[in-house]
């Protein structure tokens, strides 16, 4: 007996085009805000689909320029099983702008002030249009076991962080979950 | 009121009466009564006469006149009721059942007329008497109007009152009787389709062979009207219109004539059923009216003539003609000019007849629909029937309730379903062309098919394919549904565009003065007339909601067809996708059309590679024995991103096999650098030969078919772990799998030594007893192996399902945010922020819904309308 391969047709092949992607390539600097609600979306799409843990953003009713954003302290740090809310706001011409980010609620922390603005060098200088919402907020997440001790914004705190058993106390007493 | 006048006035003589003048009264009054006795009961003697005229002048000498009168009307009336009126219903009395014989009910008739001719005759003695007595001093027809109205009262109140409750239904049988026998008469001359033979009637059998001489024409029916039937037919006309005349004498009008028409109803509609019966095919309204004319107009003609009301009608209407009655004159065989009550009968029964039909077709709409387009005379007429009468409304509620029970049912399949709202919708078109009644009884049919969850692909099916997918459908096979509405389109088209190319003010003026204003029951928010042009393709579309989701489960479909093709032929699905363009926008089917286009190019890359690759392959190493020829080799590339999602499924193929397609892909690679090619081995169709000792065997398969029997061509038993590593498919699937082999028995399975590891062992001599006709059916055997219901390609269910969880994600995502949202916060953000492919565009309800199905999975919590997360 045997079995011959008389005549094999067909085999479905896909093709994949070269890796391109737009996202990481500034191509102008003139940027109509149809590009940027475009970015914004699919950035949202992504953060949506990402499905990371302990941070979220989601733009405000009417205004994809407006987001709120969660972060969830990380597990094993001193903010672990605490929820922080943020305000993301984008620049008109974004991403080669950064966007403003500010705690909503109060955090202890010695790189977040008072009324809750943020020291962190790529929403400043370091801003690459690269970054986007989710990895803004990862980096957030990881400032916040990680401080940067010698710029602080909160002297109190940055001063207490070497003590982790009385940093955390003081974090239960000012927390105050976003939910209202 | 003359009476108590004229008994004041006796009360005033009284004292000047004298004993001689008394007995003289009392003497004639005497006498008088005698008279009166005798004549009435004389039983037609007169001869009492000149004695009763001296007894009546005697009286009236001492002014007794009243008196006298009263007497004489009361003995009539007492004779009548004992002479004429029960004798008259003793007639009847044996005909406690309704059929009475017609010869009774003359008699009877006859009887009772003479009866009151007589006494008649007696009053107008009297009337005679009274006049010769007062001669000059009264009008002398006063008496004689004044005594026959009191008689002809009293008559008809005897009658009334001793009336028995089965009269009324006699009289109704007797026309009923009277109409048949004239209907027999008639039977040949109504017009007569000669098509519809088969469904005469007995009472036109009988003269069957005087109808072949009217089958001509209308036209000559009049002038060859054989004398004789005329005669006959006027005999019993007349003597109709005398049983009429005689109990329209005896006070019986309006029962007499509430019985002949209320006949004349019963036996059109009897007419109309048996007219119209079950067949759908044939236009039966012209008959039915042809029918009225010839029979109860006859009928009613003669009648009225005979009685003569067609004249006083004429006279005393002449003035104030209805709008009703300027209707041109049809034609009436052997009637010069229809009178005014003779027009009013014609269109009531005119009248009578559309609802009759109307009623009996709007019953039977759902038959007539299941078999149009054969059943368009039945709905033409329908159409007529609903101008006339305007009960649409009707047809809507019984249709819909029809549609209810025998349509939206889960025994009906949803292709059957979807064939019937199309026929409905075509038919439909017909009769409302505004689409008005569409609109209403379309809407529970798109609410079910909504509920189904093979609609979609019903419909695309349908849409696409020759038969619509249903294989009773007969007709015009390979003609899609799609093509079928193009065609409809163009001629709509073209016919628009003449309308437009004359838009001069004539026919600004023609159009203007076509206009009509919509039905009452349209719907004001559905738009004008005008733009509601029914829109089959639309009103299917409107099914789904979205043409999206349509041409998304077209996709699938499509990319299942094209996978599944081994020659690049495409033509057909190149039709169907510039037909589907038309419909839907360029916009929206460009996937499709690049999926086309990918297939166009994988034929001419195709082609390249293998030239390109012989020449190498030919200069190099001779591929070995069992080496595979590129030749017999096609690929299909695509472009991934534009495809719905592909289910891959690892395989291993055969080495040499696997060789090939290296080759191939680094060929591809240098050609078409930078791409490359990733292979989905488990798509595509193989064709192969299974050669035996004695025969060989043609087959074309999955490629996970062919790697599996290619296993056994060096090992013939192979134990299905090993087999399952060797060709890399996970067991349980190859078990699967491999029962193709098993029931072309090819192999053969049986237990090994672990429990749940079969041996798989190949079937050297073939075991062709049985099993589905061996070696002849080796043609049939060419079958695409049964994939069991597996597709290479996601279906629209699974896209739905990870929609779903894009949504899903979207709502936790702003949940977590924003700490609880109410529904319609919800369904708006994600209308405005969730842009995916394809964008949100649930509704509001099944967003609910399927935020509902998210709290029972625990995920959300529902509080106060507020959705949280569960925490």
């Amino acid at each position: 007996m045997a079995a011959v391969n008389q005549d094999n047709t067909l085999v479905v092949a896909t093709t994949t085009a070269p890796s391109n992607s737009k996202q990481s390539q500034p191509r102008a600097k003139t940027v109509d805000s149809q590009s940027v609600l475009k970015r914004l979306q699919s950035e949202l799409m992504a953060l949506m689909m990402s499905g990371d843990s302990g941070i979220s953003a989601f733009p405000e009713e009417d205004n994809i320029f407006c987001w709120k954003g969660t972060i969830i302290g990380s597990k094993d740090t001193v903010f672990e099983g605490t929820e922080y809310r943020l305000s993301l706001t984008f620049p008109n011409d974004y991403p080669f702008k950064p966007p403003k980010v500010k705690f909503e609620t109060l955090c202890f922390h010695p790189n977040v002030d008072l009324v809750g603005n943020i020291c962190l060098d790529i929403l400043q200088d370091k801003w690459s249009s690269a970054y986007d919402v989710r990895t803004i907020l990862l980096s957030i997440q990881s400032l916040l076991g990680e401080p940067n001790i010698s710029s602080p914004l909160n002297n109190q705190a940055a001063q207490l962080w070497s003590n982790q058993d009385d940093y955390r106390k003081m974090v239960e007493k000012l927390y105050k979950s976003p939910k209202a | 009121m003359a009476d108590s006048i004229s008994s004041v006035c006796n009360l005033a003589i009284l004292d000047k009466l004298s004993d001689g003048s008394i007995e003289e009264i009392l003497e004639s009054y005497n006498g008088f009564c005698a008279a009166t006795d005798t004549l009435l009961n004389g039983a037609g003697d007169l001869s009492v006469g000149p004695q009763f005229v001296s007894h009546v002048h005697g009286l009236c000498k001492h002014g007794l006149e009243s008196l006298l009168r009263d007497h004489f009307l009361g003995a009539l009336e007492r004779t009548f009721e004992k002479n004429g009126a029960l004798k008259f219903w003793r007639h009847f009395e044996a005909f406690n059942d309704v059929s009475v014989e017609e010869e009774v009910f003359y008699n009877a008739l006859e009887e009772i007329s003479l009866e009151k001719q007589y006494q008649e005759k007696c009053l107008l003695i009297l009337v005679h008497a009274l006049q010769s007595y007062n001669h000059g001093s009264h009008d002398s027809n006063d008496y004689r109007v004044e005594l026959f109205a009191k008689y002809q009262m009293s008559v008809s109140s005897v009658l009334m009152a001793t009336l028995p409750r089965h009269f009324p239904e006699i009289l109704h049988w007797y026309f009923k009787g009277r109409l048949e026998e004239l209907s027999t008469i008639m039977g040949g001359d109504f017009p007569h389709d000669d098509d519809d033979d088969d469904d005469d009637k007995d009472d036109m059998d009988l003269d069957d062979k005087c109808k072949a001489s009217y089958r001509s024409g209308q036209m000559e029916i009049d002038e060859c009207y054989p004398q004789g039937r005329f005669l006959e037919n006027n005999k019993l006309v007349n003597n109709i219109g005398k049983v009429v005349r005689d109990l329209r004498s005896l006070g019986f009008t309006s029962m007499t004539e509430d019985a002949y028409a209320s006949a004349i109803f019963l036996f059109l509609k009897a007419k109309v059923h048996d007219l119209a019966g079950d067949d759908y095919r044939i236009s039966v309204l012209e008959s039915i009216k042809g029918w009225i004319q010839a029979v109860p107009l006859q009928f009613l003609h003669a009648l009225l003539a005979y009685l003569g009301d067609s004249v006083s009608y004429d006279s005393v209407s002449s003035g104030l003609k209805s709008p009703l009655a300027s209707c041109p004159s049809t034609f009436y065989p052997g009637i010069d000019t229809p009178s005014e009550g003779l027009v009013r009968w014609q269109l009531r029964l005119e009248y009578f007849a559309y609802e009759t039909l109307q009623d009996l077709r709007i019953t039977k709409l759902f038959e007539i629909i299941v078999d149009y387009p054969d059943s368009s005379p039945a709905i033409e007429d329908l159409k007529q029937c609903l101008e006339y009468t305007g009960q649409h409304s009707k047809l809507v509620e019984s249709f819909i309730s029809a549609l209810r029970y025998r349509l939206l049912t889960a025994g009906a399949s949803t292709n059957d379903i979807l064939h019937q709202y199309v026929s409905t919708i075509k038919a439909l078109r017909t009769i409302d062309p505004a689409g008005v009644f569409l609109e209403a009884v379309g809407e529970p049919i798109r609410d079910y098919l909504r509920g189904r969850k093979d609609t979609i692909k019903c419909i695309v099916t349908m849409l696409t394919d020759g038969t619509g997918g249903n294989p009773n459908v007969s007709g015009n096979t390979g003609d899609s549904l799609l093509e079928e509405l193009n065609r409809d389109e163009e001629n709509q088209e073209n016919a628009g565009l003449d309308d437009d190319f004359h838009t001069d003010d004539k026919q600004a003026w023609i159009n203007a003065s076509r206009w009509e204003p919509d039905p009452v029951e349209a719907d004001p928010l559905k738009g004008s007339r005008n733009r509601r042009k029914v829109d089959i393709l639309g009103m299917i579309v409107g099914i789904i909601g979205s043409k999206d989701q349509l041409v998304n489960e077209y996709r699938v479909m499509l990319a299942e067809k094209l996978l599944n093709k081994s020659d690049y032929d495409i033509d057909t699905e190149i039709r169907t996708l510039e037909l589907l363009k038309i419909h839907f926008g360029e916009s929206s089917m460009q996937k499709c059309e690049i999926m086309l286009n990918d297939l166009i190019d994988s034929k001419r890359t195709n082609g390249n590679i293998k030239a390109t690759i012989t020449q190498t392959s030919q200069a190099g190493s001779e591929l070995g024995d069992n080496g595979v020829s590129m030749d017999v080799f096609d690929a299909t590339i695509i472009s991934s991103n534009f495809w719905p999602q592909i289910q891959d499924e690892s395989l291993n193929v055969p080495g040499p096999v696997d060789q090939l397609l290296s080759d191939y892909a680094k060929r591809f690679n240098e050609i078409k650098t930078p791409r490359k090619l990733l292979w989905k081995k488990s798509l595509g169709t193989v064709k192969l030969e299974l050669q035996f000792e004695d025969r060989a065997v043609q087959f074309v398969v999955a490629p996970v078919h062919a790697a599996i029997i290619m296993q056994f061509q060096d090992q013939t038993s192979w134990t299905s772990k090993s087999l399952a590593a060797a060709i890399g498919v996970p067991t349980d699937i190859l078990n699967r799998r491999i029962n193709f082999w098993i029931s072309k028995g090819i192999l053969a399975e049986s237990l090994g030594a672990d429990s749940d590891d079969h041996v798989f062992t190949l079937m050297e001599g073939m075991v062709d007893s049985g099993k589905n006709g061996g070696t002849n059916g080796s043609i049939e055997d060419l079958i695409v192996a049964d994939e069991e219901g597996e597709s290479s390609v996601a279906s629209v269910e699974d896209q739905l399902r990870k929609e779903m969880t894009v949504y899903e994600k979207f709502i936790l995502g702003m949940l977590t945010n924003f700490g609880s949202m109410a529904l319609d916060r919800i369904h708006n953000t994600l209308k405005m922020f969730c842009i995916a492919d394809p964008p949100y565009d649930k509704t509001l309800q099944q967003l609910q819904s399927f935020l509902t199905g998210l709290v029972s999975e625990e995920k959300l919590e529902l509080r106060d309308g507020m959705y949280f997360l569960k925490k």
